[in-house]
């Protein structure tokens, strides 16, 4: 054995004093990359042949080259040095990419993560910075090393990273947060401040073992989660231990010692096989893919390959490589298997959770069944063999087999108890996010689309990349796109910043709430919250707020800057909420879903700033359909969209309640699914997709679709629905508007700018009841018309409607109409004299006066009603014309009659008096009714 | 063909028919808030963002190249339908498919200032360039073989199309009326002689399909 002579070759130049030399084998054992920290060149060897062909030199670095590395599938190589720069070249061509990172001191060691999407580089620098190898962008710095990092090593399925420093200290970081899972203090020996000497430490291939040279010139063994001393390998080493390599397998491991030697070891009988003296200290070794052999250089930058070290009686390196390679490792493994837990019920997916967490194998046991699942079964027992000729403990193999074998009985059982007890159960839904699409691996999806951006999410190599868009970019702030090691599942996005979450998966991973504000004046202003032991449901953000509701019905307000406001305890397990300015707007379950497959749901509008609660109720759904989407309209008013498409608004009409605007099946296109974003009084904004899918996809772009609200009115005889329809919505939104400003008369805020827009909104109501009283003269449905006659609210319009019927030749309708004016006019006087005190403003009274000099006009029409037609309105043919004439006559009657009205006055009075007793009381209170809400109208100021 | 290089027997430049072209409306997604823009030819917007609107090619280009919005291609302009007109104009010699009258004008607009919002350009692209060479190919061979006629009738030939072969078809309608009514040419000159052929023809306009 020893006997066995090495012939070492010469790579790299080393003058005077040792250097730390390295070597790297791609992974198919076709090339391999050697470098030395006294010379700036890298060489890239023929793996076949290297004694022949001259290496590939590269030569980018301007001092020696202290760490190499490899991609995973070897297409990239990374290189970092004295100079301070890391690298990055196109493998095994070795043309240079990019200097992707630099630091203020020299680099130590440089590591890939599985994917090759991530690279660690650390050195005389305080952090080790994790690089996104794709953009080249800072993906996170962890800083907590005391000294120098010489050792980093991604676990294989690349949720942790390991480093060590020249001191010796351990630490071992989760790269979904950035936290440190454990520590190791001083466990290794300390190798000061050369750079020629490293700390190492190397995860075992099938990641539950990490190995960290030892104190005693031996490996410790340290246990993946917990950090705890698993074993050591003690033997021959005369000094310490400068770099160790696990075999491909992980059954064997070489060390390489400051006395010279390297050793070899079968790791589960933990003693030394085989070891090779050489002339000088051995700095790196690598084993060679698919081969028996190692490849060593050391300190002088002379390169040897160790042919057929494991002896021919043992296992080969190479058999039995554990396949926890990133590629099997995808989170579409993991993802598959949440749902599966979710539909077998969230008690047993909990059971889960606990056994799974307090030992490692919850990625066995998963990937086990579900191969079991999808595959021939003869597949899984392959690969527990496989497992089983490892060093795996007997305990926990055996808890894993009780593990299944329970959890096949919690299938029997509750397939069993749904056959029997509930057949016909229907769930409650669970939470979501309004503008949600559901998350698809390996797709773009949306967490959060509005009328005013959109984040989007791809799961991509294990992480996932956010970006953020506004849809006006001109306006929007452009937002960085952002790598999420959290996994966020929930986000919502309004002008001043984002807000995301990501529900708990077991317990290494909380709940996590993350705010990201788009402007702030203080640098560095995101915020995160944790919470334990419960998780976040839903989130919503507003005008200065956050709030996230939990799955303790817990609603939690925090402010922009993160500070915890509010908390409040819900009525019941959150379907949604969405914020807009103030007023944040939450559903929760009443109670389970009725056995008639309807949810009952109640929502609460919140004011965040004033504390207040401003409307509460039920939620209104289609029977047997789910709610899909809530959100505030561009006024203002909360709307709710369900799966069976229906768009309901809230309105404060018969005491609050919900208004079907909007209907799927009353649009055309039947083979269009609309995905609601937004709504504004007249239209509602929405994404259409085609039948089978009910959401959009991100790419390509999604537009929006305007379609006109579309009340579900039955079909009547007039056959104008449309007019019908534009005329319930006007009066909705003339309605929604007078509300408003009240409110704001009674703030005392100037409500003028809202009085004219109701204004104009009257108008418009207005022509719209003309054109629907002409469609009921032309069916000869008088009562309707004259009913839509009494709905007109302006003078001048019921005018224009007189002079309408008169051209229709309808006199008798005419008649009607002229009294029904005649009506209105005197409870309006009569409204005015009674209550005078009401209006002591001098302009109302004023107003008043100018009412009343109107009659002598109408009666003059009544009188002479056929014969003006004749005359005077000849001209008219269409209606809105009339409405202008109208208006135009009234001011010519005002002018006219001004100088006479004091004495008409009193007698005008007296007289309408008796006549509207004799009329129906029932319409007298409708008058009443019209003229208490006439009461803000501007027109009347307008018109004096 | 003649028309093609030499200006002055072109009745237009092909840069001005792309201008005549531009006028043609296109369906643009905006990106930003914008107000109405009232021109002499019509109203344009509201411009919302991701809803898309109805704009004059130029304006399009024009908001296109300070990045503004994005287009969306016509529905002519997908890989399927110029496939099929493609395929139907090989097939028959003497029609023509219904494209836009400007088609080739749109096209080139859109690859010159949109070509990022349509999906499979290189093979759009191309097909428009197989049709537009198909189509020249196919007219040019028509315009052979007609004969003994004053006037003829070729349906949803294009802007670009026309513009080519007009001069040329032109002359020849010309020459043809000139030599099959000889007695009638006698102490005419040219112009009256146009005249009386536009005054005349119109009932006699579907001579002859080709």
């Amino acid at each position: 054995m020893k006997s066995r002579s090495l012939k070492l070759r010469e790579a790299h130049k080393v003058g005077g004093s040792a250097a730390f030399c390295s070597i790297l084998w791609d992974h198919k054992a076709e090339h391999f990359v050697t470098s030395s920290s006294s010379d700036p060149s890298i060489s890239v060897h023929d793996g076949l042949l290297p004694s022949t062909l001259p290496p590939t030199i590269l030569r980018h670095h301007q001092d020696g080259v202290t760490a190499l590395a490899l991609s995973h599938d070897s297409s990239f190589l990374a290189s970092g040095s004295i100079d301070h720069c890391v690298k990055l070249y196109k493998f095994p061509s070795g043309e240079f990419q990019t200097n992707i990172t630099r630091f203020t001191l020299p680099i130590r060691v440089l590591a890939f993560n599985g994917s090759g999407s991530l690279l660690a580089a650390a050195g005389d620098d305080e952090g080790i910075k994790l690089i996104n190898t794709f953009d080249g962008s800072i993906v996170r710095v962890l800083k907590g090393h005391k000294g120098p990092v010489t050792g980093l090593d991604f676990h294989p399925n690349g949720e942790l990273l390991a480093s060590i420093d020249s001191t010796g200290t351990v630490l071992c970081w989760e790269l979904q947060n950035g936290i440190v899972s454990f520590t190791l203090k001083g466990v290794a020996p300390d190798t000061g401040f050369s750079t020629s000497i490293v700390n190492i430490l190397r995860w075992s291939p099938d990641g539950r073992t990490l190995a960290v040279p030892g104190l005693r010139n031996d490996v410790v063994m340290y246990d993946r989660f917990t950090g705890e001393k698993l074993f050591a390998l003690r033997g021959d080493h005369l000094e310490s231990i400068c770099y160790l390599t696990w075999a491909p397998n992980g059954k064997y491991i070489a060390t390489s010692g400051l006395d010279k030697q390297v050793l070899l070891w079968d790791v589960d009988k933990k003693q030394d096989i085989d070891r090779h003296k050489f002339e000088e200290r051995i700095s790196c070794m690598a084993w060679k893919p698919n081969c028996n052999a190692l490849s060593v250089i050391d300190a002088r930058g002379k390169y040897g390959i160790w042919e057929s070290l494991v002896p021919s009686s043992m296992i080969s390196p190479t058999v039995g490589i554990p396949d926890i390679l990133p590629k099997k490792r995808n989170e579409i493994l993991n993802f598959d298997d949440e749902i599966e837990e979710e539909l077998h019920g969230a008690s047993e997916s909990l059971n889960d959770s606990f056994v799974d967490s307090d030992d490692g194998e919850s990625h066995h046991t998963s990937r086990k069944r579900l191969r079991k699942k999808t595959c021939i079964d003869d597949d899984g027992d392959a690969y527990e063999e496989l497992n089983d000729g490892s060093s795996l403990p007997s305990a926990s193999q055996f808890r894993k087999m009780s593990h299944r074998v329970h959890r096949e009985k919690q299938y029997a059982g509750s397939g069993a108890f749904k056959s029997t007890a509930a057949s016909n159960k229907y769930k409650m839904q669970s939470s979501f996010q309004p503008g949600a699409t559901p998350l698809e691996p390996g797709k773009q999806t949306f967490l959060c689309y509005n009328m005013l951006g959109c984040i989007t999410t791809i799961e991509h190599e294990g992480n996932s990349r956010i970006e953020t868009d506004f849809h006006d970019t001109g306006r929007g702030p452009l937002v960085s796109s952002m790598i999420d090691f959290y996994g966020f599942t929930m986000a919502s996005i309004n002008e001043s910043g984002c807000v995301f979450a990501n529900p708990c998966k077991g317990e290494k991973n909380m709940s996590v709430l993350m705010y990201r504000p788009f402007r702030s004046w203080a640098s560095n202003s995101e915020w995160t919250m944790r919470f334990e032991g419960e998780e976040v449901k839903v989130v919503a953000n507003g005008a200065g707020w956050v709030a996230a509701v939990t799955s303790l019905n817990l609603l939690r307000i925090f402010s922009e800057g993160g500070l915890q406001k509010h908390i409040l305890s819900l009525d019941g397990p959150v379907v949604t909420a969405v914020g807009r300015k103030d007023h944040l707007a939450v559903v929760t379950h009443v109670s389970d879903c009725l056995p008639s497959n309807e949810q009952v749901m109640e929502f609460r509008v919140l004011n965040i700033s004033k504390m207040t609660e401003e409307l509460k109720g039920r939620v209104a759904l289609t029977p047997g359909s789910r709610l899909t989407w809530i959100g505030f309209s561009d006024e203002g008013s909360l709307s709710s969209y369900d799966s069976k498409g229906v768009l309901r608004v809230f309105t404060g009409q018969y005491g609050g309640s919900w208004i079907p605007v909007f209907s799927t099946s009353k649009e055309k296109k039947q083979e269009e699914n609309y995905w609601v974003v937004g709504l504004n009084t007249t239209s509602v904004y929405c994404i259409a997709c085609k039948h089978p899918e009910i959401f959009p996809q991100v790419t390509p772009k999604p537009i929006l679709t305007i379609l006109d609200l579309s009340l579900p009115l039955a079909s009547s005889d007039l056959g104008a629905a449309s007019l019908e329809n534009e005329l319930i919505l006007k009066q909705l939104r003339l309605y929604e508007t007078q509300q408003r400003v009240d409110d704001m008369a009674l703030a005392g805020v100037d409500t003028t700018a809202l009085e004219d827009e109701a204004f104009d909104m009257e108008v418009s109501q207005d022509k719209c009841i003309l054109r629907l009283i002409s469609s009921c003269c032309s069916s000869d449905s008088f009562v309707r018309a004259s009913e839509l006659m009494r709905l007109l609210t302006l003078e001048k319009s019921m005018r224009a409607a007189i002079t309408l019927v008169t051209k229709l030749k309808l006199p008798f309708l005419a008649e009607k109409f002229c009294s029904i004016l005649e009506e209105r006019l005197l409870e309006e006087a009569n409204e005015a004299i009674t209550n005078p005190s009401q209006n002591p403003n001098r302009e109302v009274v004023t107003r008043v006066e100018s009412k009343v000099q109107n009659p002598p006009a109408s009666f003059q029409t009544k009188s002479s009603a056929t014969k003006l037609s004749a005359t005077t309105f000849v001209r008219k043919a269409k209606v809105s014309e009339g409405l202008k004439l109208g208006k135009e006559q009234v001011k010519k009657d005002e002018t006219e009659d001004v100088k006479i009205k004091e004495i008409k006055k009193l007698n005008l009075i007296k007289k309408p008096v008796n006549n509207v007793n004799k009329e129906d009381k029932g319409l007298r209170k409708e008058v009443n009714q019209e003229e208490a809400r006439r009461s803000s109208n501007p027109f009347l100021k307008s018109t004096v | 063909m003649a028309g093609q290089t030499d200006p002055h027997i072109s009745l237009f430049s092909p840069q001005e028919v792309e201008f005549m072209a531009e006028d043609e409306l296109v369906e643009i997604v905006p990106n930003m808030n914008m107000e109405q823009l009232n021109f002499i030819s019509g109203d344009f917007g509201l411009f919302i963002p991701q809803i898309p609107t109805k704009v004059p090619l130029w304006l399009a280009v024009a908001l296109k190249r300070r990045g503004k919005c994005s287009f969306r291609p016509p529905g002519w302009m997908s890989v399927d339908n110029l496939t099929q007109i493609l395929e139907a104009e090989r097939e028959s010699q003497s029609t023509f498919q219904a494209l836009p009258f400007s088609y080739v004008e749109i096209a080139r607009l859109l690859f010159d200032h949109a070509h990022d919002d349509i999906p499979d350009k290189y093979m759009v692209r191309s097909l428009v360039e197989d049709i537009r060479d198909v189509r020249l190919h196919k007219l040019e061979t028509n315009l052979g073989s007609f004969q003994g006629t004053s006037a003829v009738k070729i349906s949803n030939v294009s802007a670009m199309e026309v513009n080519i072969v007009r001069p040329f078809v032109r002359r020849a309608l010309e020459a043809f009326y000139k030599h099959d009514k000889p007695e009638a040419d006698v102490g005419r000159d040219t112009r009256s002689s146009r005249q009386q052929r536009e005054a005349n023809n119109e009932p006699r306009r579907p001579l002859r399909q080709r």
